[in-house]
């Protein structure tokens, strides 16, 4: 028999040894399953929460406008000429520049102060209307901020020009040392992860040491006796993944709904954008730590 | 053969477990290894099957220096063991054809071969209609036949045996040493470690009497001396 035919003998066997042994050492097989998916759950669902918060940051701080504030005492016909110069300026995007008219932002302050009733109708019977016409434009260079802000404010008829950049600064800092100290707990909280799941696994070899010591009586190599304990290993983080995988579609989901439906405000990533690295995600954590929990609690039992 | 040459082993706990044991087994020899408990006998099998190494001296079987073998190669050694403990030691979720198979398979028999095999060991034992049933099934006679089966399953040419009756029913007992009589006859070396009186006198063997991690007596044909 040559050396090759004997190693491929060996590995089917091996396998179908390992699928053998995940049946006939149940409970084990079910305790190590139930652990490795719970603690690729909540790990999932913690980065998954990392990451929304991340992205809602983000979002945050790219409010890339800067809004115009024209005189009072301006006629339409000189607000929209500056509207229309504005439009023409470098780092503006042309087509996001919008002038929000005085009429406009009275009915908007109406409605969003509407306990102060009396306070507009006063206005009304008056015919003052305090605010001023507003231009608010998206600019396209985070760089380019301050001669666009220079610019406009040298314009005749603007009083005041109100940019975003540092409330953008801000934000940037806080995601990141927000996302800094989560980064911590995920790891943190993975490394616990791995500690339970190796010491499943370690429980689950313990109570199978006869089995191994008799092998190494007979001669078994330490390939030998290693290899189903690494494919049952493996085939345990498959499953285990899977399961989580499941579980993470409906707690997601569930949230997602939720989250849309009471905080416009907070944006959820759609779970189909996000599935792939989920699934690729806990499959290497699931059969990495099924294999090297296998192979540090064999390696007790294996000195010789 | 086998060659003690002054060996020690020391526990890490600093027990003295063997002191000073030199002796030969040649090839084709019938050993009892008599002795009190806790007087060394295992621990000297426990080297025999690199289980634990020596802490001092030479130990050669077959020409493997036991001492100086590497961990990777202690398997091909075992190889040429047969080891038969007094708790059996069956897998208990493996039918008693499994279990002999199982030895065959560690070093990469084909199953053709193990097909061949099997029956024809099973017939040494006598269990050759238990084939199908599983350990739980069998008597402890029974349970240590398919031991020693599994034992002779890659034609090893030592066979050790810690107290192969242990476990037994008194009346069985003396099947399974007529067993390893029968198996010595073939040309195995067997080394049986035991505390039966009566076997030992009985059968006229070679005895090695071990006290206190030394060897106080050896003698062709002995007698257990308590």
């Amino acid at each position: 028999m040559s050396k090759k035919q004997r190693s491929r003998y060996s590995l089917g066997y091996l396998i179908s040894q390992a699928f053998k042994s995940l049946f006939r050492n149940g409970m084990m097989t079910v305790a190590s399953v139930a652990v490795l998916m719970s603690c690729l759950t909540v790990m999932g669902s913690f980065a998954l929460l990392v990451y929304n918060i991340d992205y809602n940051l983000d979002q945050l701080g790219s409010l890339n406008e800067v809004v115009v504030y024209c005189d009072t005492e301006l006629t339409r016909e000189q607000v929209e000429k500056i509207e229309i110069r504005v439009r023409l300026m470098d780092n503006v995007n042309e087509e996001s520049v919008k002038l929000v008219t005085k009429e406009e932002v009275l009915i908007e302050e109406r409605q969003k102060y509407s306990e102060f009733t009396d306070l507009f109708d006063q206005m009304d019977q008056s015919g003052v209307n305090p605010y001023p016409d507003t231009i608010i434009v998206q600019y396209e260079d985070n760089n380019k901020v301050p001669a666009l802000q220079m610019e406009l404010e040298q314009i005749e008829g603007v009083h005041k020009v109100q940019c975003r950049a540092d409330l953008a600064k801000s934000i940037e800092s806080l995601k990141n040392s927000i996302i800094f100290i989560f980064m911590w707990f995920l790891a943190i909280l993975f490394l616990v992860s791995v500690f339970v799941i190796i010491n499943t696994i370690k429980l689950a070899v313990y109570s199978r040491r006869q089995e191994i010591s008799i092998m190494r009586y007979v001669g078994a190599t330490r390939w030998f006796i290693t290899t189903p304990f690494v494919i049952e290993g493996v085939v345990i983080g498959i499953f285990s993944s899977a399961l989580a995988f499941g579980i993470e579609y409906f707690i997601y989901g569930a949230v997602y709904n939720t989250v849309s439906l009471n905080y416009g405000m907070v944006s959820i990533v759609p779970f189909a954008d996000l599935q792939t690295y989920i699934l690729a995600g806990f499959a290497i954590v699931g059969v990495i730590t099924g294999i090297i929990g296998t192979s540090i609690s064999l390696s007790k039992h294996l000195k010789a | 053969m086998i060659e003690f040459k002054n060996v020690c082993k020391k526990y890490p706990n600093g027990t003295l477990a063997l002191d000073d044991v030199s002796l030969t087994i040649n090839d084709g020899e019938f050993v009892f290894i008599v002795g009190e408990s806790g007087a060394g006998k295992s621990t000297m099998l426990k080297t025999l099957f690199r289980e634990e190494k020596i802490s001092a001296g030479s130990l050669i079987v077959d020409g493997y220096d036991l001492k100086k073998i590497r961990n990777r190669k202690i398997p091909y050694y075992r190889r040429n063991l047969g080891i038969v403990f007094q708790d059996f030691r069956l897998f208990p979720n493996k039918t008693v054809f499994e279990n002999v198979a199982f030895a065959m398979r560690a070093i990469g028999v084909p199953t053709k071969d193990i097909n061949l095999r099997v029956p024809t060991i099973l017939s040494i034992v006598n269990l050759q209609d238990k084939a199908k049933s599983f350990p739980s099934q069998l008597s402890g006679g029974e349970q240590q036949r398919v031991a020693l089966a599994r034992a002779l399953a890659n034609n090893p040419s030592i066979i050790i045996a810690d107290e192969p009756t242990g476990n037994i029913d008194p009346k069985l007992s003396l099947e399974i040493m007529n067993l390893l009589i029968k198996i010595h006859k073939h040309g195995k070396t067997v080394i049986v470690v035991t505390h039966e009186k009566n076997f030992v006198d009985y059968f006229q063997q070679r005895v090695i009497t071990i006290k206190d991690g030394k060897v106080v007596d050896d003698k062709v044909g002995g007698m257990f001396d308590e």
